[in-house]
C-alpha cells in the first residue's frame, strides 16, 4: 500500500455545531507514527487540525487518543502496524472516549484534574523527613508493590474506554483508583485511611466492572485494574464491609462447603430477606425457565474429593501469613494473533511431560 | 488429526443458572469429535471474589484444578471466560514465580497433589477453531444459518487483559467471526460487540453501571439488526438473557434480543434440534429463531 486515510475528528465550537470527520490522504512511510502522520496532514494539507502532544517519546501522555476505536499514545503507533493489525486502509482517530471534545482532538481536562483532587494524589508523609537529610527509606517488597501504579503518566487512555465509566460519569474511573492505590498502598504514606474512604464514597471503588479495558489500554504497563482490586484488597483488610468483601465470603464458604457456588441462594445470603423478596420475581422467571437446581436450595450437590478441598484450604489459610506475593509484570502486552493450529501432545503418551 | 481430548471444567454457571449450556455443550462437542473427561472434583475458580479478598487461597484452589487437569495428563478446556481468566492468572502466576509455586505446592502437598504446570488452559470457543478446525465444521453443518444475522458478543475475559489470555488481538478479535461464518451466517458488526456486559458489578452498581451497560450491549446488537446475539460468556449470557428485561425497564426502552450460548448456535447448523440444545431455557425468548431453523 503507498497510501492510506487518515480520517479526522473535526470539532471547531465556535463555527461547527456538530462534529463531523475529514479524510487525508497521505504516504505510507516507515516507521511513521499517528502523531506524525497528523503533523504530516496539519503542514501540508489543512494547518488548521488541532492536537495535543509534548514530548513524542510516550512519555508525557499529551497525545493520547482513540485510533480505530481505542485509545492509545499516538506517538508510539505506528501506521504500518495498524494499517496490518486492522488489514484497512483507513485509520481513525478520535478525542479518548468518556471525556468532553473541546476542540478537534483536544478534549476537556477539567473533568479529569477535579477527580483526581478527591483521592489527594500526593505523597502525604507519615513522619518527619530522615534528621540525617537522607531520603524516606521503604523496604524493596514494600517498593516493588507500588512499582508499577508509580509509572502511570496520567494519559488518561484507561478513562477513554473504562466501560463503567460509559454508564456512568460519576465513577472516579480507573486512572483515578489506580493512582489513589498508588499512595495508599504506599508504607511512607500517612493518608492511607483518608484515600480509602474517598474512593469508597457511595461504593464507587466497587462500580469497577472488572473488563480489563484499562490495563489492556495502558501504554505503560501500569495494571490500573489490578491496582482496582488491590485497593479493594486494603478496604477489606482495613476492615470496609463492602458488597464485594460480602460476596467473596460467600464464595469463600461454598468452596469450603460444596466446591461450588450456590447460585440459588446466593441473593438471600448477598441482600438478606430483604434482598430474596426483592428478587422473587427474577427467581420465579428462572424457574419457570427451567434454570433451577431444585436441589441447591437444600444446599445442592457437592463436588468429588471435597475433604481434599477443605484440607487445602485450612493449609492455605495458614501459609499466606508467610507468603509473599510478587506483582506480576506484563512485560510487554501481548498482541500477536495466535489463532493458529498449534502442535498438539497426546499426553496419554508422553505421561503429561511435554 | 490430533486427538481431541480434554479436562472438562464446568464452572458453577453451567451447573446452576445455566444448564442448556452444560447440555448443549456436551453434544456439540461430542458431534465435533471432541472428547471431554469432566472435572467433576474441581472447585469454582473464585471468579475475581475470592482473588480479592485471599489471593494466596485463590491461587491453591486454582493450582489444584490445574493439577487435576495435569493427572489426566491433559488440556484443561473451559466454557466460561470468567474461569478461563482466573486459571490462567494463576497458572501465570504459578510459572513465574519459582517461590510462589513452591509455597503452593507444599499445601497442595496436604493433599498428595502438586502443580507441575504441565497442562494448558484453552476454551472452547479457541477449540473449535484449533481443535476440530473450520474446515472440519463447515463439512458438518447440514443447516446453514444463512438467513440469521448474528451479533458476536465476546465478553471481556476471553480478550483482556492480553498478557492473560493472548489468543488474538483483543481490539480486533475474529474469532467467534469466523466461527459464524463456517457455519453460514452473517456475522454483523455492531458497536457492544467487545463491550462489557456489567455482571460483575451486578451486587455493588446494579442500577449505577451494571443495567446501562447490559442495555446499551442489547439495543446495540438490535440497531444493527441482529436476528440474535451469541457469546462464548455464561455470565455473559445470564447478564443480557436473563436481565435484559430489567435492563429494558430501568432504561425506559424495548429490545427483546435473544442472546445464544456459542455452542447452541454450532448445534443448531450441525443440525441438532432445539430442544436438545436447550433454546427453549432463554429468558428472551427464541421462538423465532426456532422457528426460522424448523
Amino acid at each position: 500500500m503507498e497510501k492510506f486515510k487518515l480520517k479526522v475528528f473535526r470539532y471547531d465550537p465556535t463555527r461547527d455545531t456538530e462534529p463531523y470527520y475529514k479524510t487525508y490522504e497521505l504516504p505510507v512511510e516507515k516507521g511513521m507514527t499517528v502523531l506524525a502522520a497528523l503533523f504530516k496532514a496539519k503542514e501540508e494539507q489543512d494547518p488548521t487540525i488541532s492536537f495535543r502532544y509534548n514530548c513524542r517519546a510516550a512519555i508525557c501522555g499529551s497525545c493520547a487518543m482513540r485510533i480505530n476505536g481505542h485509545a492509545t499514545l499516538a506517538c508510539k503507533v505506528q501506521i504500518t502496524h495498524l494499517l496490518d493489525k486492522y488489514q484497512t486502509d483507513t485509520i481513525t482517530v478520535e478525542p479518548i472516549g468518556n471525556v468532553k471534545p473541546l476542540k478537534d482532538l483536544i478534549y476537556d481536562m477539567d473533568w479529569l484534574v477535579d477527580k483526581l483532587k478527591r483521592i489527594k494524589p500526593w505523597f502525604i508523609p507519615k513522619e518527619k523527613p530522615p534528621v540525617d537529610g537522607t531520603e524516606y527509606r521503604q523496604d524493596p517488597y514494600d517498593h516493588h508493590r507500588i512499582d508499577f501504579a508509580s509509572d502511570c503518566i496520567l494519559c488518561a487512555s484507561c478513562m477513554s474506554d473504562c466501560n463503567a465509566l460509559k454508564a456512568n460519569k460519576d465513577f472516579l474511573g480507573p486512572m483515578v483508583h489506580s493512582k489513589a492505590y498508588r499512595f495508599a498502598a504506599d508504607t511512607r504514606d500517612g493518608a492511607k485511611k483518608e484515600r480509602i474512604e474517598a474512593v469508597l464514597e457511595d461504593l464507587n471503588l466497587e462500580w469497577c466492572v472488572r473488563c480489563m479495558e484499562c490495563t489492556t489500554r495502558c501504554p505503560k504497563e501500569v495494571q490500573p485494574y489490578e491496582n482496582i482490586i488491590r485497593l479493594r484488597i486494603m478496604a477489606a483488610e482495613e476492615g470496609y464491609k463492602t458488597p464485594g468483601e460480602i460476596h467473596a465470603e460467600i464464595f469463600e464458604q461454598d468452596i469450603y462447603n460444596r466446591g461450588l457456588l450456590n447460585e440459588m441462594l446466593l441473593p438471600m445470603r448477598q441482600e438478606g430477606i430483604l434482598g430474596a423478596i426483592k428478587r422473587a420475581p427474577f427467581g420465579i422467571k428462572m424457574m419457570l425457565k427451567g434454570k433451577v437446581n431444585y436441589a441447591d436450595f437444600f444446599g445442592g450437590h457437592k463436588i468429588k474429593r471435597l475433604e481434599e478441598v477443605q484440607k487445602i484450604y485450612k493449609a492455605a489459610k495458614e501459609k499466606e501469613k508467610e507468603v509473599k506475593i510478587k506483582l506480576p509484570q506484563i512485560m510487554g502486552v501481548i498482541y500477536e494473533d495466535k489463532r493458529k493450529t498449534r502442535k498438539r501432545v497426546n499426553y496419554a503418551e508422553t505421561g503429561g511431560n511435554e | 488429526m490430533a486427538e481431541l481430548k480434554y479436562a472438562f471444567y464446568t464452572g458453577c454457571s453451567a451447573k446452576g443458572v445455566a444448564p442448556e449450556l452444560y447440555n448443549s455443550t456436551k453434544l456439540v462437542a461430542e458431534k465435533l469429535g471432541m472428547e471431554l473427561i469432566e472435572l467433576e472434583a474441581a472447585t469454582c475458580c473464585g471468579a475475581g471474589a475470592v482473588q480479592e479478598k485471599d489471593e494466596f487461597l485463590a491461587l491453591t484452589i486454582n493450582a489444584r484444578n490445574l493439577a487435576l487437569a495435569e493427572e489426566l495428563g491433559l488440556d484443561l478446556l473451559t466454557i466460561c471466560n470468567t474461569c478461563t481468566l482466573m486459571l490462567r492468572e494463576a497458572k501465570f502466576k504459578l510459572d513465574n514465580d519459582p517461590e510462589l509455586k513452591d509455597a503452593v505446592n507444599q499445601v497442595l502437598k496436604e493433599a498428595g497433589l502438586e502443580y507441575k504446570g504441565t497442562s494448558e488452559v484453552t476454551h472452547f470457543l479457541w477449540e473449535v477453531i484449533d481443535g476440530v478446525g473450520l474446515d472440519k465444521l463447515k463439512e458438518m453443518v447440514v443447516r446453514p444459518l444463512k438467513d440469521f444475522n448474528i451479533a458476536p458478543f465476546y465478553g471481556c475475559h476471553i480478550i483482556r487483559p492480553p498478557y492473560l489470555i493472548g489468543y488474538e488481538d483483543p481490539d480486533n478479535p475474529k474469532s467467534i467471526e469466523m466461527i459464524i461464518e463456517a457455519i453460514g451466517g452473517n456475522p454483523v458488526d455492531h458497536t457492544a460487540r467487545l463491550a462489557c456486559c456489567g455482571f460483575h458489578s451486578f451486587w455493588s452498581a446494579e442500577d449505577k453501571v451494571t443495567l446501562k451497560l447490559t442495555a446499551m450491549d442489547a439495543q446495540s446488537a438490535k440497531e444493527e439488526k441482529a436476528d440474535f446475539m451469541v457469546t462464548p460468556c455464561p455470565l455473559c449470557h445470564t447478564q443480557l438473557d436473563a436481565m435484559q428485561e430489567e435492563a429494558e425497564e430501568r432504561i425506559g426502552i424495548n429490545i427483546g434480543m435473544p442472546v445464544l450460548h456459542l455452542p447452541q448456535m454450532i448445534g443448531l447448523a450441525i443440525g441438532l434440534k432445539p430442544k436438545e440444545l436447550g433454546l427453549e431455557k432463554h429468558v428472551i425468548s427464541t421462538k423465532e429463531i426456532i422457528q426460522k431453523v424448523a
